[in-house]
């Protein structure tokens, strides 16, 4: 079929492009060892964080210059979505942070388990080693615990996101409104 | 067990994420947005102190910034980061000593140098690193840091973009559509204030006689 061909003609000529392109050798070792640590250490609450800080700095200048509804509710919604951002991202952040912490304590591999500890110990701190770990990979394990912590953060989120996220960001959006009133009261603030 | 329980055995999640961090990121993200947007229309409608009006422009946006950023989220961040792992993948971008291992085997074509007929080089489309003789036991250690970490970092761009950029843009449109549509239904006056032609009584009369059965005015 003529369309088969032409969509596998432009498929292939996407292929000799790619492989003319020069290759990129990354050369500078801080630049390796950073790309390295990244993969190593960035994990979930890192990328809360980072997630977060750069939310800040262009979500409330989005809302900011919508100008698809009126002033008002433009800043009502800038004041909902800098709560909202921070609101997230500490509780998010601490979340996660702490559920890897914790998952780390109880997904031990064998060899670190104290040989006198006693049975309840030593099955506590093995609770959640998985039976498949390589043994010599302690990335993986690494990996697995971010993961593992990661997915009982997103559990106890199911709960912490109604008790602590939502009426902190509440909180935060009607004190963000109080400010901008205060200070429109007093000509700071453009109208 | 049930197959959706199986994928959050230990065994599974060792297996999926041990070695692929960047996947597991865009995974939970997903779901941690899911979750964060739910939490937010219910503090939204319990906030007594933002208006009913306001409301409908909030829970309407609320509603659309998890809609476009589920769906972004995982769009845009798992395409920017198949671009960073294809290029590591293809060993397109690759560090010096990657480069060695590959030089060793002939992999790398060098600069005026003729292409073999059939061969695929290093660096070209086609080239898969982690499908090379010897890859476990010669390659993968000096390789997996560094794709591990473009993985993570192209992801992070990408979450960055779709959830701070693509998301509130995409959202603030959508909301503002549904907010006057909401109030339209609900008889809500519209932000701006309606200017009504002025129609002096001369004018209204000249149109009253020409109309004299006109809908349901009897005149």
């Amino acid at each position: 079929m003529v369309s088969i061909n032409f969509i596998s003609s432009i498929g292939n000529s996407f292929k000799s492009a790619y492989n003319r392109m020069p290759s990129m050798v990354v050369k500078k070792d801080n630049i390796i060892n950073g790309v390295a640590y990244i993969g190593r250490k960035w994990t979930s609450p890192q990328q809360r964080l980072i997630l977060g800080a750069t939310a800040i700095v262009m979500q409330p200048l989005i809302d900011w210059n919508n100008k698809h509804v009126d002033e008002k509710t433009r800043k009502v919604s800038v004041a909902r979505t800098c709560a909202k951002i921070i609101a997230g991202t500490a509780t998010g952040y601490a979340l996660r942070y702490g559920f890897i912490k914790g998952i780390k304590a109880f997904s031990k591999p064998l060899s670190e388990v104290p040989k006198d500890a006693k049975p309840f110990a030593k099955k506590m701190m093995t609770w959640l080693t998985p039976k498949n770990m390589d043994p010599n990979d302690m990335d993986a394990l690494d990996q697995y615990r971010n993961a593992m912590g990661t997915i009982w953060s997103l559990v106890a989120m199911v709960f912490t996101n109604f008790l602590i996220d939502a009426p902190l960001t509440k909180f935060l959006t009607n004190k963000f409104i109080g400010y901008q009133q205060k200070h429109e009261q007093k000509g700071e603030i453009k109208q | 067990m049930i197959a959706p329980f199986k994928w959050f055995t230990k065994s599974a999640i060792y297996a999926k994420y041990s070695k692929d961090p960047g996947n597991m990121l865009v995974h939970t993200g997903v779901i941690g947005w899911f979750l964060s947007s739910a939490a937010q229309i219910f503090a939204i409608a319990i906030n007594d102190k933002i208006s009913k009006k306001e409301k409908m422009f909030l829970i309407p946006q609320e509603i659309a910034d998890a809609v476009v950023n589920c769906v972004s989220f995982y769009a845009v961040t798992n395409s920017i980061k198949s671009v960073g792992k294809k290029l590591t993948n293809t060993a397109k971008l690759r560090t010096p000593a990657i480069t060695k291992l590959l030089e060793e085997r002939g992999l790398i074509l060098k600069k005026g140098a003729e292409r073999a007929k059939d061969k695929i080089y290093a660096g070209d489309w086609n080239f898969n690193i982690t499908k090379l003789d010897g890859y476990k036991t010669d390659i993968e250690s000096t390789y997996k840091p560094f794709n591990n970490g473009v993985e993570v970092a192209t992801g992070l761009v990408g979450s960055i973009l779709s959830s701070n950029l693509i998301t509130p843009v995409f959202r603030n449109y959508y909301a503002a559509k549904k907010q006057k549509q909401l109030m339209a239904y609900s008889g809500d006056k519209p932000n701006a204030p309606v200017v009504m032609p002025k129609v002096s009584l001369a004018a209204y009369q000249k149109l009253a006689a020409s109309k004299p059965y006109s809908g349901n005015l009897k005149v």
